[in-house]
């Protein structure tokens, strides 16, 4: 018996190659026959372009459409790679990235407007019967004007590089206030330390998807599909999704009238 | 039989990674990518702890024989390593290195378990900019004293050297790009691989290259494991444990973690003992294993990320389905370490050191019959690591010619040691954020 097995051992070799060559030529062809979409990954682990993105990742697979996933990771390489695709491309945006990526929201590009998030402004416990100057933690690429404007003459702007450093400013007790967004404020105020509230000054960030090479109104219909789909259900609790049920042309009309709140003074 | 496959992929992984010159854990889980979107949360943090702590351990036999650093955090055991190295005492080297290394992470473990609760209370102390302020300063005050004979001035030329090149694209504090010239790839920084490969590694070749009898490869003294043990306990446990309680403090902070762990140590201990190069390896190294495990307590028991290899785990875990809000009940985070993680590290330490030792003495053996080969496959291998990680970066041409002017102009200073410049260039930007804040607040 194990003689037998030993000298057909070349032939179940070989029927294994052939086999393994088929199913490969299949898939092949099958990729092929998809629609066949770039996604770039323009966000960070734990941040909400990620999130998303791995979202649109899993909804685009399912609705039959061959993704090539690009996981850049870094938002001003992967606007560099958006603006030089030939390919059909969908990438992660939003309305607070535009200038300084120098890449608006226009006809050709935008496909959805996902949801609205205001910016927060978080303030420690320990602080609250501070009398003197307080120190405010903000992203380096806020307008100091606009935040001198809304917290008043008597505070002390400290850059941080993310949203994500100034919440570890914040709980190490380096400053007293901090603007920063939803996600991080809310984690902030898990933490017991402070208080956070949204603010109706402060510029608003429309969470978008952008694309390029590729029928903007068709793959809207997707991407609505997918944002609607109940097993991102999790997803939508989190971020507190809540899409503006409206056209198109409304929607673009609102991101780019929001998005001139970010032109840095 | 889930948490074994993990255990045992990410030693064989850091086995490799340890071994291979330049490359990192971060390197190492973005080429295991595939491997790793098969595994589950749990997998995925059994997988990442075996693949850190045996490079720990691995990463210090090139260190000790070629001189040149297995990880970025490996620069004392190359600076003290070849010491021991030119006496032929490598292998005493590796011996208590191996030994070191287990006893910090069974020190981390020890400290975690004693302080878990203070360590929850407290964890946001490490977050905070004047605790980077202050050790910065350490760092700079390091970097001027020790390097190069103490030559002030040379330190002091390298530290801005590598300020100046962490300069170029964007800043930590302002949202515009500097510097870059009109050169987009630039935007994001000159790229760290080629820095290290130019400074570091080139240079350490052109030594291999010019030592025409070069004692490097040559056989070493044989030293018996039980000798190794006798050594340490009557010489360095002292030294160890110290390096254990200042690696475990300085891995809690955030992007430098281990590097700080090592050289905190190193400088510590060099205060304390500057000409002993054994207790000096020791402390450096047992600190990297102890810093190493507090790295991941921040990631574990808060959900806070603070090295860049962590940041690529964090995705990892995230796409495997890892709640955020998981972080609500640190209590339950704490039980899950001790319970599922705490084991195996103490497992994957046990074997790091049984499979560090006798793969050392394999290692020597090949290198010390194949010299040339070895430096042409160095070469090669840093060349095409280079090529690689700026294909992956997408920069590949701003990869190459840095690598180009750096690896010249490391010949040039090759007598030097750059260890200051590299630092200044892996810190520099983060330091100017940490000092500019420091001013305001």
């Amino acid at each position: 018996m194990k003689n037998k097995i030993l000298d057909n051992l070349p032939t179940l070799f070989v029927i294994m190659i052939v086999a393994f060559s088929f199913i490969m030529v299949f898939n092949h062809a099958y990729s092929e026959t998809q629609d066949r979409v770039v996604l770039i990954n323009s966000g960070k682990a734990g941040g909400s372009f990620n999130a998303r993105t791995q979202m649109y990742k899993e909804g685009l697979v399912a609705a039959g459409y061959n993704v090539q996933f690009e996981n850049v990771g870094k938002i001003s390489q992967a606007v560099k790679m958006f603006k030089e695709s030939d390919q059909p491309t969908v990438m992660v945006y939003a309305n607070n990235q535009v200038y300084k990526q120098d890449l608006f929201h226009t006809e050709s590009n935008f496909i959805i407007a996902e949801y609205q998030q205001p910016l927060y402004v978080c303030r420690t416990n320990t602080s609250k019967d501070k009398t003197g100057v307080l120190t405010v933690a903000h992203g380096k690429g806020y307008d100091p004007a606009l935040l001198t404007n809304l917290l008043g003459d008597n505070i002390t702007l400290v850059p941080y590089k993310n949203s994500g450093a100034m919440l570890k400013g914040i709980l190490g007790g380096d400053v007293d206030m901090m603007v920063n967004n939803q996600g991080k404020s809310f984690k902030y105020i898990k933490s017991g330390q402070g208080t956070c509230e949204a603010s109706d000054v402060l510029p608003t960030m429309v969470a978008t998807v952008i694309g390029k090479n590729i029928d903007l109104q068709e793959i809207r219909k997707v991407i609505f599909d997918i944002t609607m789909n109940l097993q991102f259900i999790e997803y939508h609790t989190s971020r507190k999704l809540v899409r503006p049920s409206s056209t198109w042309e409304q929607e673009l009309a609102l991101t780019q009238e929001l998005e001139k709140g970010y032109a840095v003074k | 039989m889930n948490e074994l496959i993990a255990v045992s992929t990410g030693l064989f992984a850091g086995t490799i990674t340890g071994i291979v010159p330049g490359a990192g854990v971060m390197v190492a889980m973005i080429v295991a990518t595939p491997l790793l979107m098969h595994f589950d949360i749990i997998q995925l943090l059994l997988f990442y702890m075996s693949l850190a702590s045996m490079v720990q351990f691995t990463g210090t036999i090139p260190a000790v024989y070629l001189g040149v650093p297995g990880e970025t955090n490996s620069l004392p055991a190359v600076i003290e390593g070849t010491k021991f190295n030119k006496r032929k005492m490598a292998k005493l080297a590796i011996g208590i290195c191996a030994v070191g290394s287990v006893l910090g992470s069974l020190v981390a473990v020890a400290i975690t378990y004693g302080l878990l609760s203070v360590l929850v209370e407290h964890m946001t102390v490490f977050f905070s900019n004047a605790t980077k302020f202050y050790l910065y300063i350490f760092i700079i005050v390091f970097c001027l004293l020790v390097y190069n004979k103490k030559n002030i001035l040379v330190n002091l030329l390298l530290c801005a050297g590598g300020f100046m090149l962490s300069v170029p694209g964007e800043s930590d504090i302002s949202p515009d790009f500097r510097y870059t010239f009109g050169i987009e790839d630039l935007q994001f920084g000159i790229p760290l691989i080629p820095v290290l490969i130019g400074f570091l590694i080139v240079p350490t070749i052109a030594k291999m290259f010019s030592a025409s009898n070069s004692n490097v490869f040559l056989p070493n003294i044989d030293i018996g494991f039980c000798k190794v043990i006798k050594y340490f306990r009557k010489k360095l446990i002292a030294s160890s444990l110290r390096g254990s309680i200042i690696g475990y403090l300085c891995g809690f902070v955030p992007g430098v973690s281990t590097v700080l762990s090592t050289n905190a140590s190193y400088s510590f201990e060099k205060k304390l003992h500057p000409n002993n190069p054994g207790k000096l390896l020791v402390s450096s190294e047992t600190a990297n294993n102890s810093g190493q495990f507090a790295s991941m307590l921040p990631l574990l028991l808060i959900g806070i990320p603070i090295t860049g290899s962590e940041i690529v785990l964090y995705s990892m875990l995230v796409d495997a389905g890892w709640s955020p809000f998981q972080f609500d009940n640190v209590a339950n985070n704490a039980d899950m370490i001790f319970r599922q993680i705490v084991p195996w590290f103490v497992v994957a330490n046990i074997v790091g050191l049984i499979v560090a030792w006798p793969l050392a003495r394999k290692i020597l053996n090949v290198f010390a019959n194949s010299k040339k080969y070895m430096i042409v496959i160095l070469a090669v291998g840093m060349l095409l690591l280079n090529t690689y990680l700026g294909i992956l970066d997408y920069r590949v041409w701003l990869y190459t010619i840095c690598l180009l002017v750096f690896s010249c102009i490391g010949l040039l200073i090759k007598k030097y040691e750059t260890v200051p410049l590299i630092f200044m260039f892996i810190l520099g930007n983060d330091m100017e954020g940490v000092f500019f804040r420091q001013m305001l607040i």
